[in-house]
C-alpha cells in the first residue's frame, strides 16, 4: 500500500441503472455487475484509485430513487451516507431522463455534504435529441456538473481533477439552499428551530432532518422517540432538555396536520410534488428536447418485444434458442474434449504406472478434465447470451411479459429478473432478490429460485438425459420442472401471510449491446466457477478415489441403501453421488462416470433411472454456496424450512416418477 | 392545487375523470389522485408521478397484463392494480 497518500472517500450515488457500477469499474479496476436493467449492486462495493498524490476511495452504492426506507437498497445507501459521511458525494445522473433523476439530487443536496455531478449517458440523451445547457446547470444547483460517458471512458480525467481540486479547498463549500413555496418554508423554520435543541437529531442536516420528519420518516422518528426515552434516567441535568425534546412530536403533529388539511395529500407526497415544481423550472432553463421526427429503430424493436402476441413467440423462441445453442455446442465440445482425455489415458500409465498413487493422480486429473470437458462448453455460451439479454435491456421487457405469470405464483413480473439470474447460478439470483419491496416477495422469490435448475444443475440434464435419450427429453423434462414450480410458488404464496405487491419498475431504455462489457462479464462468471467450482471438483474426485480404495465407499453406499436402491430404484452407488454433490451439482455427474467405472453411462442407468437422477438432483438440496446465500438472506429458520421441505418434496418426487414411468414406460 | 378545487372537479366535471386503465395507447392526462396507500404513493412519487404530472400510455397488455407509461421523460411498469388506483383527467 502507499501510505504517503493522503486518503478522499468519494460515494457514487444516483438513480437505479444510470451507470455507478461501470463508473466504478473503470475507475477501480473492480468488477462489480453491470447491466442494463435497475437494481443490480444490492451492497455497497469499495476500491481505490490513486490520483495526484492522492488515494482516492471509491464506493459504490446500489441505486435508489429517494432517500426513503421503502426498499432494502434505499436504506443501506442512505446509512452510509448519513452515518459514514463520504468527503464528496459523486451524484451520477442519467442525462436522458434528468429531470426524474434531479429530485435524488436535491435530496442529496439536503445532506450538506461536497458533491460533484456527472451527467452520464449524454450519448443516449443526444439520440434521442435532448441537449443539457451544463455551465447553466452548475450555477443554478451550484455544484460542479461533468459530463460523462461512461462507455467510454469520457470524463473521468475531468472527474478526478475535480475531486481533487474540491479536497485541496481548505474552506467548506457553501451549500445552496433551493426553498420551496413559502408556507413549506414557514414550517421547516419551526421545526429546524425545535431541532436545534435536541441532542441526537442536531448532529444530522437540519433541514434534512426538518423533511424527513414532516415525511414521517420511520427511522428518523424512532430517533426522536429514543431520545425522548434516554434523558429521563439522569432526569435532573436534562430536564430543560427533555422539555425542548418532547416538543418535536406534537409540534410536527401539529404541522403535518395543518399542511395536510390544506393540501389533500400526505406531507410527503406534497414536498415531492413541491420538488418537482422546481425541478421542472429548472429544466426548462437547461434543457432543450427536440422531438425526433422518424421512428428510430428503438421503437421499432420496442414494439415487436411488448407486442402481445410477437413478443411471446419472440420468447419462447429466444429460449428454445438459448437451450438448444447450449446443447448442441456444449455436447460437441465436451465430447470432443472427452474423447482427448480418453486418449491420455494409456500414456499416463506408461508414466506413472498402476500403483494406488497413480489411480489417486488420475482421478484427479479426470476431475479437472471432467469440470472442464462437461461444465465449460454449457456455462460459456449460457452467461454470453445472459449477458447480451442483460445489457441490451431485453431482461426488464422480458418483466413486462411475464408479470401476469408471475402473478401464479403471487409474486409479480420483476421478480422474473432474479430468477433469470438464477439460472444462471441461484447465489446471484437469492442476492438479486433484493429489488422485491417486501420481505413476503423476497422470501418467495428465493424459494422460487432454489428450486430453479441452475447452469450446473442443467448440465446433469444435458449431459445425463440430453446425451442418452435426446433432445425432447430435456425439454419435457424442463416443462416438467416448470410446471412443479408454478404449483409449488402457489401454494407457498397462500400460506404465507401479506398480500403481494404490486409491480413498479423502470422500463430501461433499449441498447446496443457492449460487447467488452459482454465478454468482461461472461469472463468474471466464468472465473467465479474455474476458482470455486473446479478445485472443489477436484478434491471431491480425490476424496473419492480415497474413500474407494480404503472401502468406505461400500459401506456409505450401503447407509443409503433404503433411500438410493429402496425408494427411489437408483442403483447403490448412487448414494455417494447424491451425497457430493450437495457440494456443487455438478461434481454428481463428473463423478458419475468414476464410480461407476465406466464412462457410458447408458450401460449401468436405465432411462427411467437417470430421469429420476436428474429431478432427485434438481430438487434435493440446493448447493452449498445458494445454502450460504440463504442463510444471509433469510436466517437460519427459513434457510432450514426450506432445506427440509425441498429434501422431501424430491424423494417423494422420486419414489413416485419412479413407479409411475416403471408402469408406462 | 388546493384541497378545494380538487373536491370540486371531483363532484362537477366526474365524466373526465378516469384511471389510468382507461387510457389507450398513445393517450396522455394530469394526474389528480392516486389512491394507493401510503407506501405505494410514496414511491410513485419518487418516480415522478406526483398529482398534476402528465403522463403518456405507451404501451398496454391485454387482460391482466401491466400498463408502460411515460412520465418525466422515463418510463415506468406499473402492474394493473397499481395503474387502476391513479386517477387521470384529460
Ligand atoms: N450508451 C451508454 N450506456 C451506458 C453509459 N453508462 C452506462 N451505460 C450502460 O448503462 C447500464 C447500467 O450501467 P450500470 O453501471 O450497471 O448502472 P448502475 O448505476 O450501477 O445500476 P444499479 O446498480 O442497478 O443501480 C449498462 O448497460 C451500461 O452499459 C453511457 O454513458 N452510455
Ligand atoms: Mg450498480
Amino acid at each position: 500500500m502507499k501510505t504517503n497518500y493522503k486518503k478522499i472517500r468519494v460515494a457514487l450515488a444516483g438513480n437505479a441503472n444510470v451507470g455507478k457500477s461501470i463508473i466504478f469499474n473503470y475507475l477501480t479496476g473492480l468488477h462489480q455487475h453491470i447491466g442494463n436493467w435497475p437494481g443490480k449492486t444490492v451492497e455497497k462495493a469499495v476500491g481505490s484509485v490513486y490520483f495526484k498524490g492522492f488515494e482516492i476511495e471509491i464506493i459504490d452504492l446500489p441505486g435508489i430513487y429517494s432517500l426513503s426506507t421503502y426498499s432494502i437498497e434505499e436504506i443501506i445507501s442512505r446509512e452510509f451516507l448519513l452515518t459514514e459521511e463520504p468527503d464528496i458525494i459523486i451524484n451520477v445522473v442519467d442525462g436522458s431522463i434528468l429531470e426524474r433523476n434531479l429530485l435524488f439530487t436535491l435530496q442529496l443536496m439536503e445532506l450538506e455534504l461536497p458533491m460533484i455531478m456527472l451527467i452520464n449517458q449524454i450519448d443516449i440523451a443526444n439520440e434521442k435529441g435532448i441537449r443539457i445547457n451544463f455551465t447553466k446547470l452548475e450555477s443554478k444547483l451550484e455544484i460542479p456538473v461533468i459530463p460523462t460517458i461512461a462507455t467510454r471512458g469520457i470524463g473521468f480525467t475531468k472527474l478526478l481533477e475535480k475531486i481533487v481540486e474540491i479536497a485541496l479547498k481548505k474552506d467548506g463549500v457553501v451549500h445552496k439552499k433551493i426553498s420551496y413555496g413559502q408556507e413549506l418554508e414557514f414550517q421547516l423554520e419551526r421545526l429546524q428551530d425545535a431541532i436545534k435543541n435536541s441532542r441526537i437529531l442536531s448532529s444530522y442536516p437540519k433541514r434534512w432532518v426538518a423533511f424527513k420528519i414532516l415525511e414521517e420518516d420511520e427511522l428518523v422518528l424512532d430517533l426522536i422517540q429514543r431520545e425522548k426515552e434516554k434523558p429521563s434516567r439522569k432526569f435532573n441535568k436534562d430536564k430543560e432538555n427533555l422539555n425542548k425534546e418532547t416538543e418535536i412530536i406534537p409540534l410536527s403533529k401539529s404541522i403535518i396536520e395543518t399542511l395536510e388539511e390544506f393540501h389533500g395529500h400526505s406531507c410527503g407526497e406534497l414536498i415531492t410534488s413541491e420538488k418537482f415544481g422546481k425541478i421542472n423550472q429548472i429544466c426548462r432553463d437547461v434543457q432543450q428536447i427536440e422531438a425526433i421526427q422518424k421512428i428510430s429503430l428503438r421503437d421499432l424493436l420496442d414494439k415487436v418485444f411488448l407486442h402481445p402476441v410477437l413478443g411471446y413467440l419472440l420468447l419462447i423462441g429466444i429460449v428454445l434458442c438459448l437451450l438448444y445453442g447450449v446443447f448442441f455446442f456444449g455436447d460437441l465440445t465436451s465430447n470432443y474434449l472427452l474423447n482427448c482425455c480418453e486418449n491420455l489415458r494409456p500414456d499416463f500409465n506408461q508414466i506413472f504406472g498402476k500403483g494406488k498413487l497413480s489411480e489417486i493422480l488420475w482421478s484427479s486429473f479426470e476431475g479437472f478434465m471432467g469440470g472442464i470437458t462437461i461444465a465449460l462448453p454449457y456455462i460459456l455460451p449460457f452467461y454470453f447470451i445472459l449477458g447480451v439479454l442483460e445489457d441490451s435491456g431485453y431482461i426488464t421487457r422480458v418483466a413486462y411479459l411475464m408479470d401476469r405469470f408471475m402473478h401464479i405464483i403471487g409474486l409479480h413480473g420483476k421478480a422474473f429478473i432474479p430468477c433469470m439470474l438464477g439460472i444462471g447460478c441461484n447465489v446471484p439470483g437469492c442476492l438479486g432478490c433484493r429489488i422485491m419491496e417486501r420481505q413476503r416477495d423476497r422470501t418467495l422469490a428465493i424459494f422460487v429460485i432454489t428450486l430453479i435448475p441452475c447452469t450446473a444443475q442443467s448440465i446433469i440434464i444435458f449431459a445425463l438425459i440430453g446425451n442418452y435419450l435426446g433432445f425432447h427429453w430435456v425439454i419435457i423434462l424442463f416443462v416438467f420442472i416448470l410446471f412443479l414450480i408454478m404449483i409449488l410458488g402457489n401454494l407457498t404464496s397462500k400460506i404465507l401471510p401479506g398480500e403481494p405487491m404490486g409491480l413498479i419498475m423502470e422500463m430501461v431504455t433499449l441498447r446496443k449491446p457492449n460487447l467488452k462489457v459482454v465478454l468482461l462479464q461472461t469472463w468474471f462468471r466464468l472465473k467465479e466457477f474455474l476458482v470455486i467450482a473446479l478445485p472443489l471438483i477436484i478434491v471431491g474426485s480425490i476424496l473419492l478415489k480415497i474413500l474407494e480404495l480404503t472401502e468406505l465407499l461400500g459401506i456409505l453406499n450401503k447407509l443409503l441403501l433404503p433411500v438410493t436402491v429402496g425408494l427411489l430404484n437408483l442403483p447403490e452407488e448412487i448414494g455417494t453421488a447424491l451425497i457430493v454433490g450437495i457440494t456443487r451439482k455438478e461434481l454428481a455427474v463428473v463423478l458419475l462416470g468414476s464410480l461407476f467405472g465406466t464412462s457410458d453411462l447408458a450401460t449401468v442407468l436405465n432411462p427411467i433411472q437417470m430421469i429420476v437422477f436428474a429431478l432427485v438432483t434438481t430438487f434435493y438440496f440446493p448447493c452449498l454456496a445458494t445454502i450460504a446465500a440463504l442463510k444471509r438472506e433469510l436466517k437460519w429458520r427459513k434457510t432450514l424450512l426450506i432445506l427440509a421441505s425441498e429434501l422431501s418434496l424430491a424423494l417423494v418426487l422420486g419414489a413416485i416418477v419412479s413407479r409411475i414411468l416403471f408402469v408406462i414406460w | 392545487m388546493s384541497f378545494h378545487s380538487i373536491k370540486k372537479e371531483k363532484s362537477t366535471v366526474n365524466r373526465s375523470i378516469k384511471t389510468v386503465l382507461d387510457l389507450n395507447i398513445g393517450q396522455s392526462g394530469n394526474i389528480v389522485e392516486i389512491k394507493g396507500g401510503r407506501g405505494v404513493n410514496q414511491r410513485l412519487s419518487d418516480l415522478g408521478l406526483t398529482i398534476g404530472t402528465e403522463i403518456t400510455i405507451l404501451n398496454k397488455s391485454p387482460f391482466t397484463g401491466p400498463v408502460i407509461l411515460r412520465v418525466r421523460g422515463s418510463s415506468l411498469v406499473l402492474g394493473r392494480g397499481i395503474a387502476g388506483k391513479i386517477y387521470i383527467r384529460y
